[in-house]
């Protein structure tokens, strides 16, 4: 039974392939695909759907293996990564209720997509991400959870530019997605510590093997999968990307920041529950990053006067409740929390262009007094914190400014110095020196520098090549020239007189005996 | 052993003896298409080398082995092994990609060209194959002539005579070292033999390696292989000629050149065998070169605006990359490099070749011509950021497992390159998602843009191969992995083997040595 826990992520995987493919090569196109598109996800979906809440019955009665191994997936020396599905317990209920969820969006996307420019680019992606997420949250090995974790990213990424043709679309997405890269980082970090010290990925190595870590190990481990789970969840100092994500289409605002991605990061870290008791250092920085991040989104959201972006601080506010939760050991509660939160926040913020419709012509409400009194917490609310700033004068500046001096180092100095740069375009500045050229005058030439070179190499050349040529010039041309003429007639004129002498037979057959013998002596 | 059928010599031969006939073509059309077949034939000839080659046995196969200059005992040997049967389909597609690309781009001298793209082909593939050092050293040097006459006649930039020059000082200047070093182990291989100069001297590989070298000795040869491999891979501060030569070579040459990492395939295969406690003592130069080259690359990456000079660089920080993973000496980083090498083919290749269709279409590859190219030209960017997605290492591309080797594998040996590679990884996001945002999306700025046409057939002919590879080794690496698994391994074990040293080891070694001759004779 448990076998067909592959099902779940497979479906959508195919329909993501078939519907991108047959776009790709114009096979399905424009309006009269949509019905097409439409169909090819739903059936997947819907078998996605079907299968995890088959399991789940299943799981429920207890006739499931919690675990199918699929075979390995790489292998190289003593490292053995394998494909490996969970099949019970929290990792397939939330499966079944993300499938629910993402059932739901793509029923919607179908009609508020419809006629849309990116119809099937839309439901390609969110086909795709499908996949991946329920690959992430089926996964038995942190391997590929991150497959599905990255892949999520990607899709992301392509979501929020999703209307590319916006300059600020597709900023956004980069930003967004450069951001979460960090948090990639340390869920590749935390891959491979976790292979060097426990020799496995598996979810369920990691836990187990974590009581015999050592406790500093153990804190540096779980603090990895912290920062990735931080950057996903959108967790302070990450928090400014999600609102700049909201630049995509309403359903997929609503599966990915309210209904589904978003939730990957208090996913890792409910998985790695084990690994985070061994590590009580790590409790307290989820407790006091997830405080944090309610506070500031909190606070934040009370200036917000579009949909959306209210929406979502108030996401990021229930998260950072989350992570306080899970980082105080009510792990439990978390859990309850992320699958309601998820189903909430997916259908308000589903609901959002009906609610702006509904309430169109009614005066915005204004901020409420405690904050509009207070003239500091307003700025502050209203500039976000000046989080994003703060990460920009600390971390993307000075790498730009560490860029620019790199490529000037290469550009004037690296390459100069090894010699033959390439040279700046030499402009001619009038007609008269363009028809000097032309003509071959080459009055500013400097070619008759004997020879030229530029760099360190290049000099080096240049000058021993003139000093040469001094020498040559001085002494053997000028000084000994007339007599090594005559020196060299002479000789010329008894090497002639050696050759007829050798060109006598007796000589020669004298010379060809005397080079065998020394050939076989030598041998 | 000389097998029945000599694959490699055919594989070696059959490009040159299609560049001859060209000389009776005198129709243009029919020497092109005369050129298509006998690269799409030279495909399935190492196809076939590729489907007669052995992964279980870890030694050379399919060896051929004549005498060529007995004075100096050089032989014609060619012999692959897992760590270049590889390259060897990978060469011959790039070139039948790269010949589809150019297809019309070539104006005058016609057959000339696919005459030196024929030789080129062929030159290559002897430096993959050639087993003698001086036959190695041949086929290194021959690569230059075609490559100089390439880019000094079709280039175009402006500056193409000088980057073609450029080009030819850099090799020559790593040249030097280079015979050097080749002509050292050679005359260690007399002196320790005991005997004569000339006659002793010997200058293949699979002799060279079990020959033992005195410390001093091997740092030597070490350090001049390194001199002349980095030149060429290029590692900083030797890739000057890299950008330049990709601004101003057709991009078809651009696209070889950045795909075929002829310089790291030396280093794997000759630099650190032969002197293997050298490598050893020196590892950390290594992985500090490679890590200041994987940084200081992708930096100045992030500053680019043209699309060929930014492939250039971040080609540059891959090898980087790659020379971190080949230091950390363990069977994951090693793999992953060379997985990575055999990536570049794929992803660096058909990067370039998109740029070129790119040029050629707007005549230019500059941010400024570009912006909103995703709207004209959807599957031209579809393909690209696939491509793009392989070079960050995004899982589903082949690029991932080739780099989550390569961390795993720097990870348990230097933890703090480990994170530098992350940072790489971020700066590598950054620097292609800021191009594509900038070039890719946005609004239509130019008018030749908006214009500009999709992919023709020929060029989605062209890409759609490597595409498909792309993803199916992300899916599955284990193919290319278990292919290079047996060598790698023997590879390892060949460096941590106890040295001898040169005076105590004579009487057991020269015994050994001995039978390996009389086996090479009976074979």
């Amino acid at each position: 039974m448990a076998i067909w826990t592959v099902l779940i992520p497979l479906s959508p995987l195919l329909a993501a392939l078939l519907v991108g493919g047959l776009n790709f090569f114009h096979i399905i196109d424009g309006e009269s695909g949509e019905k097409a598109t439409a169909r090819i996800t739903l059936l997947a979906i819907s078998v996605s759907v079907a299968t995890a809440l088959g399991l789940l019955a299943c799981d429920q009665f207890g006739k499931l293996a919690t675990s199918y191994h699929y075979g390995d997936w790489l292998n190289s020396g003593k490292l053995a990564i394998a494909f490996k599905l969970t099949s019970g317990g929290f990792n397939l209920a939330l499966a079944s209720l993300f499938s629910l969820l993402l059932l739901i969006v793509m029923r919607f996307s179908v009609n508020y997509m419809h006629r849309e420019a990116g119809f099937h680019r839309f439901f390609f992606i969110l086909n795709l991400f499908a996949a991946a997420m329920l690959l992430l949250v089926l996964s038995g090995n942190a391997v590929f959870s991150f497959i599905g974790w990255e892949i999520a990213g990607v899709c992301s990424y392509w979501l929020i530019a999703y209307a590319y043709d916006r300059p600020v679309a597709s900023h956004n997405a980069t930003r967004a997605f450069v951001t979460n890269r960090v948090g990639d980082g340390g869920f590749i970090l935390a891959i491979g510590l976790a292979l060097a010290w426990l020799e496995s990925a598996d979810w369920r190595a990691i836990n187990n093997g974590a009581a015999d870590l050592d406790h500093g190990d153990a804190t540096l481990l779980a603090l990895s999968f912290a920062l990735a789970a931080f950057a996903k969840s959108a967790q302070v100092p990450f928090t400014p990307w999600l609102a700049r994500a909201m630049e995509g289409p309403t359903p997929s605002s609503a599966i990915f920041y309210g209904g589904v991605m978003i939730h990957a990061g208090i996913f890792l870290i409910i998985q790695l529950r084990p690994l985070f008791e061994q590590a009580p250092l790590a409790m307290w920085v989820l407790a006091v990053v997830g405080a944090l991040t309610t506070i500031y989104s909190y606070w934040v959201g009370l200036s917000q006067t579009d949909i959306k972006s209210s929406q979502i601080f108030a996401t990021s506010a229930q998260l950072g409740l989350m992570f306080v939760e899970c980082g105080l050991g009510f792990w439990t509660l978390a859990a309850w929390h992320l699958g309601a939160h998820a189903v909430v926040r997916c259908y308000l913020l589903l609901t959002s262009p009906s609610i702006l419709h509904n309430t169109r012509g009614r005066p915005t409400k204004p901020v409420s007094p405690m904050l509009a009194n207070c003239r500091w917490g307003f700025m502050v609310s209203l500039q976000r914190g000046w989080l994003e700033a703060a990460m920009d004068w600390m971390l993307v500046k000075p790498i730009q400014q560490l860029a620019r001096d790199m490529r000037y180092i290469d550009e004037h100095i690296v390459d100069p110095a090894l010699g033959a740069p390439a040279p700046a375009i030499k402009a001619i500045s009038s007609l008269v020196e363009w028809e000097e050229q032309k003509m071959g005058a080459n009055l500013t030439s400097e070619e008759d520098r004997f020879a030229q070179g530029s760099g360190l190499a290049g000099k080096l050349a240049e000058w021993t090549a003139a000093l040469l040529h001094w020498f040559e010039y001085r002494f053997i041309l000028r000084g000994i020239g007339r007599d090594s003429i005559r020196l060299g007639r002479r000789l010329g004129r008894a090497a002639n007189r050696f050759e007829l002498l050798l060109l006598r037979p007796r000589y020669l057959a004298l010379f060809v005996l005397i080079t065998l013998m020394v050939a076989l002596g030598y041998r | 052993m000389n097998d029945s059928l000599p694959l490699l010599s055919l594989c070696l031969v059959w490009p040159l003896v299609g560049a001859l006939a060209l000389i009776f073509v005198r129709d243009q059309r029919w020497a092109k298409r005369l050129t298509l077949l006998v690269a799409g034939l030279e495909l399935s000839i190492t196809i076939a080398a590729l489907v007669g080659f052995n992964p279980d046995h870890a030694g050379f196969q399919l060896l051929e082995d004549y005498s060529w200059i007995p004075g100096l005992n050089i032989r014609y040997q060619l012999g692959v092994d897992g760590i270049s049967i590889l390259f060897l389909p990978m060469t011959a597609l790039l070139t039948l990609m790269t010949l589809l690309a150019g297809w019309n781009t070539v104006q005058h001298l016609n057959r000339f060209h696919l005459a030196l793209m024929l030789a080129l082909e062929s030159v290559t593939i002897g430096v993959f194959t050639a087993l003698d050092m001086a036959l190695f050293f041949l086929f290194w040097e021959l690569t230059l002539p075609p490559l100089f006459f390439l880019i000094g006649l079709w280039g175009i930039g402006a500056e193409r005579r000088h980057a073609a020059m450029k080009y030819t000082l850099y090799m020559l200047f790593g040249g030097v070292p280079l015979l050097f070093g080749i002509v050292m182990l050679a005359i260690n291989h007399a002196r320790y033999a005991g005997g004569g100069i000339p006659d002793e001297l010997v200058l293949s590989l699979p002799i060279l390696l079990t020959t033992p070298m005195s410390d001093a000795m091997q740092t030597t040869v070490f350090l001049l292989l390194m001199m002349g491999f980095a030149v060429k891979a290029p590692l900083v501060p030797f890739h000057g000629w890299l950008p330049t030569t990709a601004m101003e070579a057709p991009t078809q040459i651009s696209a070889l050149l950045l795909g075929l990492k002829l310089g790291v395939y030396g280093i794997v295969r000759f630099a650190i065998p032969l002197a293997p406690n050298a490598a050893l003592q020196h590892r950390w130069l290594l992985a500090i070169i490679g890590a200041v080259t994987m940084v200081y690359a992708a930096l100045i990456a992030l500053r680019q605006t043209n699309l060929r000079r930014l492939l250039a660089y971040s080609s540059i920080s891959h090898v980087g990359l790659v020379i971190v993973g080949i230091s950390a000496f363990n069977l994951q980083a090693i793999q992953g490099a060379i997985m990575q090498l055999f990536n570049f083919t794929l992803v660096a290749g058909s990067l370039m070749l998109i740029a070129g269709m790119i040029q050629q279409r707007l005549g230019s590859n500059e941010l400024v011509h570009l912006g909103g190219l995703a709207k004209p030209m959807p599957r031209l960017t579809v393909l690209f950021f696939l491509f793009a997605l392989s070079g960050i290492g995004v899982p589903g591309t082949n690029g991932f497992p080739a780099e989550l080797l390569i961390f795993i594998g720097t990870l348990r040996a230097y933890p703090s390159l480990a994170l530098v590679a992350l940072f790489a990884a971020v700066l590598g996001a950054a620097y292609v998602l800021g191009f594509v945002r900038r070039g890719f999306w946005g609004p239509v700025a130019c008018a030749a843009v908006a214009q500009a046409q999709d992919l023709r057939a020929r060029e989605l002919m062209v890409l759609i191969l490597p595409a498909l590879l792309v993803v199916v080794l992300g899916v599955y690496p284990q193919w290319v992995l278990s292919l290079q698994e047996g060598t790698l391994n023997a590879w390892l074990q060949s460096m941590h083997r106890p040295t001898v040293m040169i005076t105590q080891a004579q009487p057991v070694v020269s015994k050994r040595l001995a039978s390996a001759e009389t086996n090479r004779h009976e074979e």
